[in-house]
């Protein structure tokens, strides 16, 4: 332990800011902050610098082109649409998946036989590949051969066959719908992982003072699920944001750019279009969207501040 | 006590070191063993030439593997590694490897244009000896040409036909003589609604998959298209007139309900299989979908209808390409053009089109061995008709994308059809 105060001056000094740097923090943080850097700062970085290149519809780069991808961006005809269209699509199937989530870990905190194997059965969506689910979905509502056209028609509902991803009329709910159930799994288990945190005392308490269901609800289990319904809530604006099979499977945006989000014409843009410069653009208007949504909700929630 | 935990943890940073140099070994080793292991690294300098190739039918790969170990065993200094790409991805393979500069030295596509426009390919002349070239189809290095050079060589091309179901016909009383002119497949498609109950007259595909195609199969027959006479043509009165004439169809039913998100291939061609489409634009490869499907429908061949002054009937042509890339300093030159003429000898360019299945061969000297196969008989007597993409323009990659994308809209009931061609025209430069 002593040996190191009958070193020289000089040396010692040297040998001390060795040893400062590698008893510290930094050793043992520094590939977490090159992990860090190199997955999650650096990809940012070029997504900016590609924005503002000039790309050729073969993918090479031409120079630098300043705000010219931003501006035939924003001059671009279906960009209103399609960002008018995500915050639709984000909002409403985000606050669907909430309020059924709400609901459903309810159900499942509850004492019931069977509980376990009903808990199981949510995890299918989620289990299932996003892509699978789908398509699943694409065929079960195709205008030809759709299931759900032939007990429509059986029951006598429907005079004729429904073309359900012909238009954005009828795709978009349905979008909306396979989007909500792939959502449901994660949300209720977080919700229900909240619910499980809250003491029984607390409950015993509020039976003691002869709380109705519906107070000891409002007053007791919401507030303090607060936490995991944040969670929930940031963690599937951003899955339900940059969702991308579920459009790209069922109608590929179309007909047209009618049910395209901002993330399904980006892509469209880089590889359909041949417009990869336009697409870099849109990428970082993306992430701005994705940040705002997230730092309105922060702000509205209070979360952060209270948080500190 | 901080000497011992010192220590030992320089040990294990440095087993780390060790863990890590010996995964980097085993990673050089395994990407040039095939290089090194023969020993000749200083002597004869070998190359390395990446080809990703077109997935026509799963025989590719197994005909590559054939292939490239042939050519290696004459071309001792040369390696090839083929990629062989299924079609849903090999565009984007190709313009990714572009644009992180990680260039291939030979693509196969159904396009060629804007990589030549970058300057990136070499001519036809540098990938293949003048022979071969001269036994090209004219018609298909015409095609090949950016700006007056040809800058890729045709590999195959398709040509189309219209299809009609037999028994569905039959039912309908008619016969291929009432299928020539626009007005007989008006007029048939309405017969066929009143008679064949639950059948789609016409198939219509016009979703994003192949819109371009039908389009212009249609459009061409009224003597419109993409692009005339040397300029672009999309807002023209004929193409106008093509679209009024589908939209009038699909407004009185005689289609699929939504053309635009109706696909070719699990769309029209599946149903047509299973006998529930009276008639629709096929493709040369169309029977061995068919086939494929195990399909037992009763179906016939006939030309495109058309809706010429002339009553002429044209067939699209579409071919796909070779090309070369350049590598930095061109170093890769005499491998690529090695390889190009190897694959084009006679018996290999056969087992080429083997391979890939029912397509039209792109050299005479195939061309003329192939003719006696009923099959494809009548798709080479239409070739002199045929119209093609205008594939040696730059932006037709740009039109060819936002037609496949918004063609459709225009023969909604009621749609706008001239915005539709304004938004597919502003692609053009």
């Amino acid at each position: 332990m002593n040996t190191t105060t009958l070193a020289p001056p000089a040396k010692r000094r040297k040998k001390s800011l060795i040893r400062r740097f590698l008893a510290g923090p930094l050793p043992w943080i520094t590939p977490m902050l090159l992990l860090i850097l190199g997955i999650v700062l650096w990809p940012v970085y070029e997504m900016g610098r590609t924005s503002v290149l000039e790309i050729s519809g073969s993918g090479v780069t031409k120079g630098f082109a300043g705000l010219e991808n931003y501006r035939e961006l924003f001059d671009n005809p279906n960009l209103l649409g399609a960002i008018s269209r995500t915050f639709f699509w984000v909002i409403t199937v985000v606050a669907i998946t909430i309020f059924i989530s709400l609901f459903l870990a309810q159900l499942l905190n509850a004492k019931f036989p069977g509980r376990r194997f009903v808990r199981y059965a949510l995890i299918v969506p989620w289990a299932a590949s996003v892509i699978m689910t789908a398509t699943s979905f694409r065929w079960m509502l195709d205008g030809y051969y759709g299931i759900l056209n032939r007990i429509l028609l059986d029951l006598g509902l429907v005079e004729e066959a429904i073309d359900w991803m012909g238009s954005a009329e009828t795709s978009l709910p349905w979008l909306i719908i396979v989007a909500v159930f792939v959502s449901l799994p994660f949300t209720t288990f977080v919700i229900l992982a909240g619910l499980q945190t809250v003491p029984g005392e607390v409950y015993e308490a509020a039976k003691v003072d002869g709380a109705s269901a519906r107070k000891t609800y409002f007053s007791i289990t919401f507030p303090l699920l607060r936490t995991s319904l944040f969670i929930a809530t940031v963690i599937n604006l951003i899955n339900v944001f940059n969702q991308f099979p579920i459009i790209w499977v069922m109608t590929g945006g179309g007909p047209g750019y009618t049910t395209d989000t901002t993330t399904t014409l980006m892509y469209k843009l880089a590889f359909r279009s041949q417009e990869i410069g336009q697409s870099a653009a849109l990428s970082v208007v993306n992430f701005g969207i994705i940040l705002i949504f997230v730092l309105i909700y922060i702000r509205a929630t209070g979360f952060g501040k209270r948080e500190d | 006590m901080a000497k011992i935990s010192l220590r030992r943890g320089a040990a294990l940073a440095l087993s780390g070191l060790l863990a890590a140099g010996t995964l980097a070994g085993c990673a050089t080793e395994s990407t040039d063993g095939g290089a090194t292991d023969t020993g000749s690294s200083s002597s004869a300098e070998s190359t390395t030439i990446r080809v990703v190739a077109a997935q026509y039918t799963d025989d590719m790969q197994p005909y590559y593997d054939d292939l490239v170990a042939r050519f290696e065993a004459d071309n001792p200094t040369i390696n090839v590694e083929v990629e062989v790409v299924s079609w849903n991805d090999i565009d984007q393979k190709i313009k990714t490897m572009v644009q992180t500069n990680d260039l291939p030295d030979i693509g196969n596509l159904n396009y060629f244009s804007s990589f030549a426009a970058d300057g990136l390919l070499y001519t036809a002349e540098d990938l293949l000896p003048a022979a071969t070239l001269d036994d090209m189809v004219e018609t298909f290095i015409e095609n090949s040409k950016y700006e007056g050079t040809a800058y890729a060589v045709p590999d195959l091309a398709s040509a189309r036909l219209f299809f009609y179901n037999k028994d569905i016909f039959d039912a309908a009383g008619l016969t291929k003589a009432d299928i020539v002119t626009w007005d007989g497949v008006r007029a048939a498609a309405e017969k066929i609604k009143a008679t064949v109950p639950d059948v789609t007259p016409l198939a219509l595909p016009l979703g994003p998959e192949e819109a371009q195609a039908e389009f212009l199969i249609w459009a061409a027959s009224n003597n419109g298209g993409y692009y005339n006479n040397d300029a672009w043509d999309i807002t023209s009165a004929a193409n106008v007139e093509t679209l009024e004439y589908l939209q009038g169809l699909v407004a009185d039913g005689l289609t699929n309900p939504s053309p635009a998100t109706f696909n070719r291939t699990d769309g029209a061609f599946a149903l047509f299989a299973q006998g529930q489409v009276g008639m629709l634009n096929g493709a040369i490869f169309l029977p061995s979908v068919l086939e494929e499907q195990g399909s037992t429908i009763n179906y016939d061949i006939a030309p495109f209808p058309t809706n010429r002054a002339d009553g002429t009937s044209i067939t699209l042509g579409v071919q796909d390409y070779f090309f070369g890339f350049k590598n930095e300093g061109e170093t890769n030159k005499a491998a690529v053009q090695a390889f190009m003429s190897f694959l084009f000898e006679a018996d290999n360019y056969a087992g080429f089109l083997e391979a890939a299945g029912g397509f039209l061969p792109a050299t005479k000297s195939a061309g003329e061995a192939m003719s006696s196969d009923e099959a494809l008989a009548p798709y080479i007597a239409v070739l002199p008709n045929a119209v093609f993409y205008p594939g040696a323009e730059a932006s037709w990659p740009a039109v060819q994308g936002e037609t496949q994308q918004t063609i459709g809209l225009a023969v909604a009931k009621g749609a706008d059809i001239m915005s539709v061609l304004e938004g597919i025209a502003s692609k053009a430069e």
